[in-house]
C-alpha cells in the first residue's frame, strides 16, 4: 500500500528529527569523547569546570574506561568496603583537582610585586637622568634665604590674615603664636 | 596671596568672596560626606565573603539612591543659586577704573575725578624687596569699603584680569568692555595675575591691587592729577 502523503510528512519530519539529535550527540560526543554528562554545571554546556563556587562539573573528568566501571558497581553498594585507593581512583575519575588544590595559593602576588617594584624603580632612574640632564636649575628664589625674606615680607604684609599664615604670627610678640 | 603648601583657597578680602569660601565649604562638606559614604560601601562590599550571583533588581533601593542624590542636589543648589543671583547683583559704585591689557603689561585708567592714566609692569626680582613674578611697579590704588567698578578690555590680544582674593576674574578681550564690581574691607595688597594665554610673556604680566583708606586714595588722586 502506498503511502499517503500525509504520513510521508510524518516521516519525514520523524526522520529529520532523530538525524539531529543524532547530529548534536555526535558532535557532543566528538568534543568530549566518551564522558558521562551528569548535570548542568556552569552554564548548562557540557564542559569540565573546576571551580569553588560552581562544585558540580556537567562532565565527568576522565572517560570511562572498565576498570571505572566496575569500580562505579562497586560504589553502588556498602562504601565502608571500597578501600582509600578505591575511592581516590574514584574521585580522581570524575574530578580534575580536590578542594584543597583549587583553594591552594598561587603564589602569583610575588611576581606581581616584584615586576612593579622593577618598572618602579626604572621610573625613578628616568627621574634621575631627567633632573640632571633635562630640566633647569630652580629659580634664585626658591633659595632658603630667599624664601625667609619673602616670608618676612608676607607677615609684614599681613597676608591672608584670618586662617592663613599671618593669623599664626603674634605681632605683639614678633614671634609665631 | 598664596602660601607655601596653599591647598585651599587664598583669605578673601571682599563680602562676595567670603560667601564663595563659604560655599565652596559648604559644597566640600557634602562631597566628603558622600566619598566616605560610598568609600564605606566598597571596602563592606570587597571583604564581604557572602556573594548573591544571582542578584537581578530591587524597586525600593532603586527608588531610595535616586530620590537621596536629589535632595542632597537641592542641598547643594541652593546656596549656589543664591551665590549666583548676588554675584550679579547690580550696585551703585563709587569709583570706576578701566584697564586695558597690553602685550605685556596692564594700564590703569582712572577718569572719574582728573585723568589718571599708568602702566603697571612686573618689577624684576630683588629678595629684600619683593615678591618674584608678583610685584609691580606701580600698583593700583583702591579706597577701602568703597563700592568699585572695573572695565576691563584689551589692546591687542586675549588677557584675563583676576584677583584670587576678591573672587574676580574676567577675559580681557579686544573690541569688548567686560565689567566687574567689587568691594574691599580690608587694607593690604592683593595680587593677581594674567589669566589667558597672551603670548612669550603671559606668566610675566601681574596684578597687584593696594587697599588704602579713603584719605589716602584722595591724596593719591591729587597728587598724581
Amino acid at each position: 500500500m502506498a503511502l499517503n502523503p500525509m504520513y510521508r510528512r510524518a516521516l519525514a519530519l520523524t526522520i529529520q528529527q532523530v538525524s539531529r539529535q543524532q547530529t548534536a550527540a555526535a558532535s557532543t560526543v566528538s568534543k568530549i569523547g566518551n564522558r558521562d554528562v551528569v548535570g548542568f554545571g556552569m552554564n548548562g554546556t557540557p564542559s569540565y569546570i573546576d571551580r569553588v563556587d560552581f562544585p558540580m562539573p556537567a562532565i565527568r573528568f576522565k572517560e570511562n574506561t572498565p576498570d571505572i566501571q566496575a569500580l562505579r558497581e562497586k560504589e553502588k553498594e556498602d562504601w565502608k568496603k571500597l578501600t582509600l585507593e578505591e575511592k581516590k581512583a574514584l574521585y580522581r575519575a570524575s574530578f580534575c583537582q580536590t578542594f584543597a588544590e583549587m583553594k591552594a595559593p598561587t603564589g602569583e602576588w610575588k611576581s606581581v610585586l616584584g615586576i612593579t617594584l622593577i618598572l618602579s624603580s626604572l621610573g625613578i632612574w628616568i627621574y634621575m637622568w631627567m633632573k640632571m640632564y633635562v630640566y633647569d636649575d630652580l629659580p634664585e628664589s626658591f633659595k632658603p634665604e630667599h624664601q625667609e625674606a619673602q616670608l618676612k615680607r608676607m607677615i609684614g604684609l599681613g597676608a591672608n590674615p584670618v586662617q592663613g599664615i599671618s593669623s599664626k604670627w603674634d605681632y605683639a610678640k614678633g614671634d609665631w603664636k | 596671596m598664596p602660601t607655601w603648601g596653599c591647598l585651599g583657597l587664598q583669605d578673601s578680602a571682599s563680602p562676595l568672596m567670603e560667601q564663595l569660601t563659604y560655599f565652596h565649604d559648604h559644597t566640600m562638606f557634602i562631597l566628603i560626606l558622600i566619598t566616605t559614604l560610598v568609600g564605606y560601601i566598597l571596602i563592606n562590599s570587597a571583604l564581604n565573603s557572602l556573594i548573591n550571583r544571582f542578584l537581578l533588581e530591587n524597586q525600593e533601593i532603586e527608588i531610595i539612591w535616586t530620590i537621596l542624590p536629589a535632595i542632597i542636589l537641592i542641598f547643594i543648589a541652593m546656596p549656589s543659586l543664591r551665590l549666583l543671583y548676588l554675584l550679579d547683583e547690580t550696585n551703585n559704585s563709587s569709583v570706576t577704573i578701566k584697564t586695558i591689557g597690553h602685550q605685556w603689561y596692564w594700564s590703569y585708567e582712572y577718569s572719574d575725578f582728573l585723568d589718571i592714566e599708568f602702566d603697571s609692569f612686573m618689577a624684576p626680582y630683588n629678595m629684600d624687596s619683593n615678591l618674584r613674578l608678583l610685584d609691580v611697579d606701580n600698583r593700583i590704588p583702591i579706597p577701602l569699603n568703597t563700592q568699585i567698578r572695573l572695565i576691563i578690555s584689551a589692546a591687542d590680544v586675549i588677557h584675563s584680569w583676576t584677583i584670587p582674593s576678591l573672587g574676580v576674574k574676567a577675559d580681557a578681550i579686544p573690541g569688548r568692555l567686560n565689567q566687574v564690581s567689587f568691594l574691599l574691607n580690608r587694607p593690604g595688597l592683593f595680587y593677581g595675575q594674567c589669566s589667558e594665554i597672551c603670548g612669550a610673556n603671559h606668566s610675566f604680566m601681574p596684578i597687584l591691587i593696594e587697599s588704602i583708606s579713603v584719605d589716602s586714595f584722595l591724596n593719591w588722586v591729587s597728587s598724581n592729577s
